[in-house]
């Protein structure tokens, strides 16, 4: 198992908000999403990349190369309750790889997170259940239609993951991108507010506030920027749907 | 990852500002005149005095020069100054390390402000005449004339911020830090009984200094009592009564003789000594003030807000002796005898250093687990404010590295006490001055060079093969080992020399007064009274030369993709033609990375240099010789004429501060940095600096994780931590130069970037965040 390979874009060393504690985050490549608001369009397709300025987007790496990094940092994992974050792209499409490396690092008893767009087949989450202290789970568009038009996909994959894994006694911390203008609808807020009154699987809401600072990698990849009607949120706005969420009830919001 | 402090000394352009008369009109007290006599009129005096006592015995000397100084060099008390104490120093006098080493005369400086101020005249001629006396008599002069053959021709030059070399002497007595709770305690009365019992049997003629040296210290109590008297008297009954009032009597009280009575005398007593000893550390402030405090808080006749208010007014007052690279205060640690008294102490001084927000003193908190967890909270709080200070020092770590470096045991290491840029002495019982500067990167250079440096073209230190003639990496080392261990050697050489010419030339009263174990040997403090004698070894450079070692064992010995005559001569054009090799070069892993081979290079430079130091100090004669990496603008100065280097540095760039990675080096976070600094050995060596700079909001909303990666680090060995908050003035550096910032991280939407990374709106949009933070 540990001989198992994926393609890596980058390995975050003290990272402070993916997740409790300090942490160390593993990005992998590959998404079935294809977002409106994507800042990692280098983190869609599944294969290493060469942009216009030569630099490389992913590399292939054993669980043994990674785990090298990885339990580097154990000490600092030790006194700030981090360690090891998974994500991407969606981790699971290199489902073989994710499974490995979050099984070594419970071999190692290093905290584990999967930071993931919960659209992948139950099957996969079933079998990485064990292995994952807490998940960073994204919810990004309210209903099928929003769902389909902003990300690419429906929303019944989400959603159904989503309940089956509080069912099961998975931790859960939901991760919103807000987009202004996109998807910051009373009836978004409604929804995430909703959904985080199921503790206590679902303990916490971080809500992303958009960000552009993507736009030169779709440059270097060669692809076109996205289109999106938006703005970069101030600290007046976002603390408007911190307060919208604690109009409907949710109190365990914060700006991410 | 970087700030600048040290104990070097001062660039003579700063005495300049010793005549400029106007520099603070506001700080002189009405009714008291000019700050200072006419230009010269001190130094003219203070030679004739000399001139009359040049021939007496050396502790006769020393007190004609004292006798001259003081009190004529102390300023009038400042019209909000809650203590009295302020000195000018004039450009020719004698002191430990405060203008110069012993007697000093900085003939150019008075020559060039002599031709500024258009004296002409009888006074030019006098001037004159006086340059022509000190000629060939100064502790310095007299240093230099000493050196054998060996030291003069590896130390050939004392213009070491001005001209290219890999070792340069420096002459001083730096560092000393004086037993001012056994001042407090004894008082001059007890001095004097302790001298006439254990001084005077052994050597009656440096009892005789000794108690003469008391007498000038009265004086100048007396001289500030009357003073402030004086003041009340003209302004009585106006708010500042009670201020001048109580500064005569604290300074009336200790001239009596007894011990000190309150914390304001307290302090009164230990502040005009040290500006008169010529000193400016001032240790473990906690342990001798804090029982003071402690009993003026208990009795009610001091309030929390009144003291700290006093330690503010005593802040400005260091502030006002402009030595910015030293003013240590210490607070915290492992054992002071009143812990609970000490800890209020501390508290107040974090809350003084939040509240004048000046860069002095350099407040510095030794801790240890266990210890009362509130210090370390006001500390961080302190830092997050954006102070700077107190710098961290764990003693978990530091106390069995200095027991072991300085072959001490654990009892005597728990003194031990970090001074001006961050060396360790040991508080009034070592003398620890640092009088040598080392540019390993400047000897790496020229071992490659052929013993030449290349942008001068000039030999350097010793005669070595050239870049063509290494057969191997470990030939290579081997060479460049012994450029440096000819010049470590003359170092150590040149330090014994130097304590020797200052001991036949002085007895230094004021350091052997409060330096264990003077009295009691009847020895002055550099002929065998302080109980231990050592000295440090400033050393520059070592992470560059590690850097480039890394580089060139990669580059050149195992891939075979360039010649060491190639990259030499790459270096010497400062890479003009060889952009190639110098991306090569810098692509090779460094220093601060956590990256096992660059880390294990440094380590080998580190642990080359310590220990070849530290070997040095039986064959001088020294009680200890140890290297110090420390915080300054030395690494600045000194990469200034330093070529370019096989690290991929260009020629005149500084050089790596203190143990840091190099400027933009360290891109793996901070946990990959802080495994770096942590495998850099602390027990063979005398004290090492490590910068480190954090977000605001790792200090607000991500506290808890601020306090887990400095536990992390701390329980990993970590000794030390100047921690800085990412300013505003950083994010526009970073902006302009984004090759020297690589390390810098910051928070966008919902994740941590690289803020060099940043597109120019995204980063402009953080600058204006963190103005409003």
């Amino acid at each position: 198992m540990a001989a198992a390979r994926g393609i890596v874009f980058d390995i975050q060393r003290a990272a402070m908000h993916d997740g409790p504690g300090i942490r160390t985050t593993v990005f992998l490549k590959g998404c079935p999403l294809r977002c409106l608001w994507c800042h990692n369009p280098e983190s869609q397709s599944p294969s290493p990349q060469r942009g216009k300025s030569g630099k490389i987007y992913g590399r292939e790496m054993t669980v043994d190369e990674v785990m090298a990094t990885v339990v580097r940092d154990r000490r600092y994992y030790a006194t700030s309750g981090g360690g090891l974050t998974v994500s991407g792209g969606e981790p699971t499409v290199q489902f073989a790889f994710c499974l490995a490396l979050l099984g070594a690092a419970r071999r190692e008893a290093i905290h584990t997170c999967l930071d993931t767009c919960g659209c992948a087949p139950w099957e996969k989450f079933e079998r990485l259940l064990p292995l994952v202290d807490l998940f960073l789970y994204d919810y990004k568009a309210t209903g099928d239609d929003d769902c389909r038009r902003l990300t690419g996909a429906g929303d019944d994959l989400v959603k159904d993951n989503l309940a089956r894994i509080c069912a099961a006694g998975g931790r859960v911390r939901l991760r919103c991108p807000i987009i202004p203008g996109v998807n910051d609808s009373p009836g978004h807020f409604a929804a995430i507010a909703a959904l985080a009154k199921k503790p206590p699987q679902i303990e916490a809401i971080d809500l992303m506030p958009y960000h552009d600072i993507g736009r030169a990698k779709y440059d270097d990849l060669g692809r076109p920027r996205p289109g999106l009607a938006t703005h970069i949120p101030d600290g007046r706005e976002t603390r408007s749907w911190l307060a919208a969420l604690a109009a409907a009830g949710c109190r365990n919001a914060r700006i991410g | 990852m970087m700030i600048a402090a040290t104990t070097l000394p001062k660039p003579r352009g700063h005495m300049a500002a010793i005549y400029d008369l106007a520099s603070d009109p506001g700080d002189v007290a009405a009714g008291f005149g000019p700050a200072y006599p006419e230009p010269f009129d001190l130094e003219l005096a203070y030679t004739e005095q000399m001139r009359a006592s040049w021939h007496l015995p050396p502790a006769e000397r020393e007190l004609a020069a004292l006798e001259s100084l003081f009190p004529a060099m102390l300023q009038p008390i400042g019209e909000a100054d809650c203590f009295a104490g302020r000195i000018k120093p004039p450009l020719a006098g004698f002191w430990p390390e405060l203008v110069g080493l012993g007697y000093c005369c900085h003939a150019e400086d008075i020559r060039n402000l002599a031709r500024t101020f258009g004296i002409g005249g009888e006074k030019r001629a006098r001037i004159a005449s006086m340059l022509d006396f000190w000629r060939g008599k100064t502790t310095r002069e007299k240093v230099r004339a000493a050196y054998p053959r060996d030291v003069e021709e590896l130390l050939a030059s004392d213009n070491w911020t001005t001209e290219p070399g890999i070792a340069f002497p420096l002459y001083r007595l730096g560092g000393t830090n004086l037993d001012y709770a056994k001042l407090l305690r004894l008082g001059i009365g007890g001095l004097r009984a302790e001298i006439r019992e254990k001084t005077l049997p052994k050597n009656p003629a440096l009892a005789a200094g000794l108690e003469r040296a008391l007498d000038l210290y009265a004086r100048c109590l007396r001289h500030y009592a009357d003073q402030a008297e004086v003041l009340v008297a003209h302004g009585g009954g106006t708010d500042d009564e009670p201020r001048l009032a109580r500064i005569a009597s604290s300074c009336r009280a200790a001239a009596g003789g007894g011990p000190a009575d309150s914390f304001h005398g307290a302090i009164q007593m230990a502040w005009v000594y040290a500006l008169i000893s010529g000193t400016w550390n001032y240790g473990r402030a906690d342990v001798w003030a804090g029982p003071y405090l402690a009993a003026d808080l208990d009795a009610g006749c001091l309030s929390e807000e009144g003291a700290t208010a006093w330690l503010c007014s005593w802040w400005r007052l260091m502030k006002a002796y402009e030595n910015h690279y030293n003013n240590r205060v210490f607070i915290g640690g492992r054992g002071r005898p009143d812990e609970r008294a000490a800890d209020r102490f501390a508290l107040l001084a974090i809350e003084a250093t939040r509240r004048v927000r000046l860069n002095q003193p350099q407040l510095s908190l030794r801790f240890y687990e266990g210890q009362n967890p509130e210090l370390m909270r006001r500390a961080l709080d302190a830092i997050g404010d954006g102070c700077t200070f107190p710098m961290l020092y764990n003693d978990d770590a530091n106390i069995p590295a200095v027991a072991a470096a300085f072959a001490l045991p654990e009892g005597e290491a728990v003194h031990y006490m970090p001074f001006g840029c961050g060396e360790y002495t040991l508080e009034h019982r070592g003398i620890a001055s640092p009088n040598a500067v080392i540019n390993l990167l400047q000897a790496l250079v020229a071992t490659i060079g052929g013993g030449i440096d290349p942008p001068t073209g000039t030999p350097a230190g010793i005669p070595t093969k050239s870049a063509g003639g290494y057969a191997s990496f470990d030939d290579l080392w081997a060479e460049y080992a012994r450029v440096v261990e000819a010049h470590v050697a003359a170092t150590a050489k040149q330090q014994k020399i130097e304590y020797d010419i200052a001991a036949a030339e002085a007895p230094f009263l004021f350091l052997t007064l409060l330096q264990d174990d003077c009295i009691a040997r009847g020895q002055a403090v550099l002929e065998g009274g302080s109980r231990y004698l050592g000295a440090t070894l400033e050393t520059y450079g070592n992470t560059n030369a590690a850097d480039a070692l890394t580089a060139i064992r990669s580059l050149v010995f195992e891939e075979r993709r360039y010649s060491l005559a190639e990259v030499a001569a790459g270096c010497a054009r400062n890479f003009a033609g060889a952009e190639t090799l110098r991306r090569d070069l810098l692509g090779a892993p460094k220093y601060g990375n956590d990256d096992p081979d660059a880390d294990a290079m440094a380590a080998r430079v580190h642990d080359h240099v310590c220990r070849a130091t530290r070997v040095q100090a039986a064959r001088a004669g020294l009680d200890f010789y140890l290297v110090v990496i420390i915080n300054n603008w030395a690494n600045t100065v000194l990469g200034a004429h330093t070529g370019a280097s096989p690290d991929g540095r260009l020629a005149g760039q500084p050089m790596a501060n203190a143990n840091n990675p190099a400027p933009g080096n360290d891109r793996q976070g901070a946990t990959a940095f802080l495994n770096s600094l942590v495998k850099l050995d602390p027990a063979i060596h005398a004290g090492a600096v490590q910068n480190m700079k954090f977000s605001r909001e790792l200090f607000s909303r991500e506290r808890p994780k601020l306090e887990a990666l400095l536990a992390g680090y701390w329980s990993a060995g970590g000794t030390q931590a100047m921690i800085t908050v990412v300013s505003r003035a950083d994010l526009e550096s970073a902006m302009r130069e984004p090759d020297q910032w690589g390390h810098l991280m910051v928070r966008v939407g919902g994740f941590s970037i690289r803020f060099v990374d940043l597109p120019r709106a995204a980063q402009h949009e953080i600058l204006g965040r963190t103005l409003h933070e």
